[in-house]
């Protein structure tokens, strides 16, 4: 197996050679007897593999043949069909998820309910609340009350778009709607605030309130500076930081209306707290036309009135 | 639809036998199972190509499927196979002349030793070639190889058989002297 043309001579007897490399080949293989000898030898190995017998027997075809084009078994109906294991372990997956799914939610259901107890509490509507709520305003002085432009029930059941309508709005919380026939509480629970940290917020829109009210209701002298805020600055530096602590609390349990009102007041009660000792009638004048703009006093006693209310 | 079977009867009158012997080849001479892969691989063919693929295409495809079911069944555990078609062998009806029955065995049993030694990618494009009498371009498309693969397996194998035929012959030529 020396000779570079065995190869070829493999080639050669299966008919895969160009006629040049065939002819080359014969040549060769004239002058060499040990080529002519492995020539020899594949065609002996070619002849006795051909030669090989296969042990199969015509009944066996034929019944091989009839079993091929026999017609397939038709279905009828419906069936239990599992052709693989894969799609049985799909089933049992899916099985599960459900099974598991329905555990949870009746494990869940207790709780929702206690939920949707709390959200149905009859309370006020709001609007009207705010009508009712505006009308006393005891503590505030005649001269006060003509300066401050007044927000009567009048503007308000015309329906204009005047900012003074907007903390309305606010008002209509989970707390106080009515459930819809055949809404479902339970299903999709809200977030809902813990009972202290409603209790505080209610009680921090009092005191806010009265120190807006007593705000308003500061004397200027004649010079046109403060009497006396300091009671008012300190007070409101304590309330600042509370404000801080509750509207923290009110994003993270994702309550936006509470949220927003106690964003608005925040800025209101570091503007008081940072107020120097001897104001000036015009340091005060913004201040108070900034809570009648944003319509603050109201808001805070319609919140702190529902807030209380739910509670109860 | 009956000249469809009509055309796969022929097919498989043709093709059939010749696809047990190349099974049983690729098999070491199990010939029940090579008979079951063979007519699993026209069931197939029946049920799935026949009617889309081209008929000079069909025989190609049966001897390929075939020959993947063949290595599906080099890959499992079959001593079982090995031990069913040893008694499917034995009980098998035999031929009236017991001389020329033991001839044939013994050849058959010699060419199936020799080929059983060669790796099966070798053995495969062999026994193409020497019974199917295909070319090196149509063993390739049935191994789903290139051709200079098929001409250099081909030669190893050859070479391979040759060397050990004739290690086997000088050791009966020594045991005889």
């Amino acid at each position: 197996m020396s000779c570079g043309f065995t190869e070829k001579i493999s080639s050669l007897i299966d008919g895969e050679l160009s006629q040049t490399e065939a002819r080359e080949v014969e040549r060769h293989l004239l002058s060499c007897s040990e080529c002519e000898q492995v020539r020899a030898d594949f065609l002996s190995l070619r002849s006795q593999i051909a030669g090989y017998e296969s042990s199969l027997e015509p009944t066996v075809q034929n019944r091989a043949l009839k079993k091929i084009l026999a017609p397939r078994p038709h279905r009828t109906g419906l069936q239990w069909a599992f052709g693989t294991p894969a799609i049985a372990f799909a089933t049992l997956l899916i099985a599960g998820a459900i099974i598991g799914l329905l555990f949870y939610q009746s494990k869940r259901a207790p709780q929702s309910q206690t939920t949707a107890l709390v959200q149905q509490t009859p309370a006020p509507v709001p609007s009207a609340t705010v009508e009712k709520e505006k009308q006393p305003r005891p503590e505030a002085s005649p001269e006060t009350s003509s300066e401050t432009p007044p927000a009567t029930p009048n503007k308000n059941e015309k329906g204009t778009n005047s900012p003074r309508l907007e903390p309305a709005t606010p008002v209509k919380r989970r707390l106080v709607r009515e459930p819809k026939p055949g809404e479902q509480f339970a299903s999709v629970p809200e977030r809902v605030r813990s009972a202290d940290a409603e209790t505080m917020t209610a009680m921090h829109f009092e005191n806010s309130e009265t120190l807006l009210l007593a705000f308003k209701n500061v004397r200027l002298d004649e010079s046109g500076s403060a009497a006396e805020v300091s009671h008012e600055r300190k007070r409101a530096k304590q309330l600042v930081f509370q404000n801080m602590m509750l509207r923290r609390e009110a994003d993270a349990s994702g309550d936006v209306q509470i949220s927003s009102l106690l964003e608005n007041l925040e800025p209101i009660l570091i503007d008081i707290a940072n107020l120097p000792d001897q104001p000036d009638a015009e340091a005060i004048r913004v201040i108070r036309e900034r809570v009648e703009r944003k319509n603050i006093v109201a808001l805070l006693r319609v919140n702190s009135t529902a807030l209380a209310r739910a509670l109860d | 639809m009956a000249s469809e079977d009509d055309e796969f009867t022929m097919l498989f009158q043709d093709f059939y036998p010749s696809l047990c012997r190349f099974l049983e080849c690729l098999l070491g001479g199990r010939a029940p199972l090579a008979q079951d892969l063979a007519q699993e691989s026209f069931l197939q063919l029946h049920r799935t190509a026949w009617g889309t693929l081209p008929v000079g295409e069909a025989r190609f495809w049966l001897y390929r499927v075939a020959r993947n079911m063949a290595i599906n069944e080099f890959r499992k555990s079959n001593t079982r196979y090995r031990l069913f078609d040893r008694v499917v062998e034995a009980m098998r009806p035999r031929a009236r002349n017991p001389e020329q029955e033991f001839e044939t065995q013994e050849r058959k049993a010699l060419v199936l030793e020799m080929l059983q030694s060669l790796p099966e990618d070798q053995r495969a494009a062999l026994l193409l070639r020497e019974q199917e009498q295909l070319s090196y371009k149509e063993i390739g498309q049935v191994l789903n190889v290139s051709e200079s693969k098929v001409k250099v397996d081909i030669f190893r194998a050859r070479a391979s058989l040759r060397q050990r035929w004739n290690k086997r012959v000088k050791t009966a030529g020594a045991s005889i002297c």
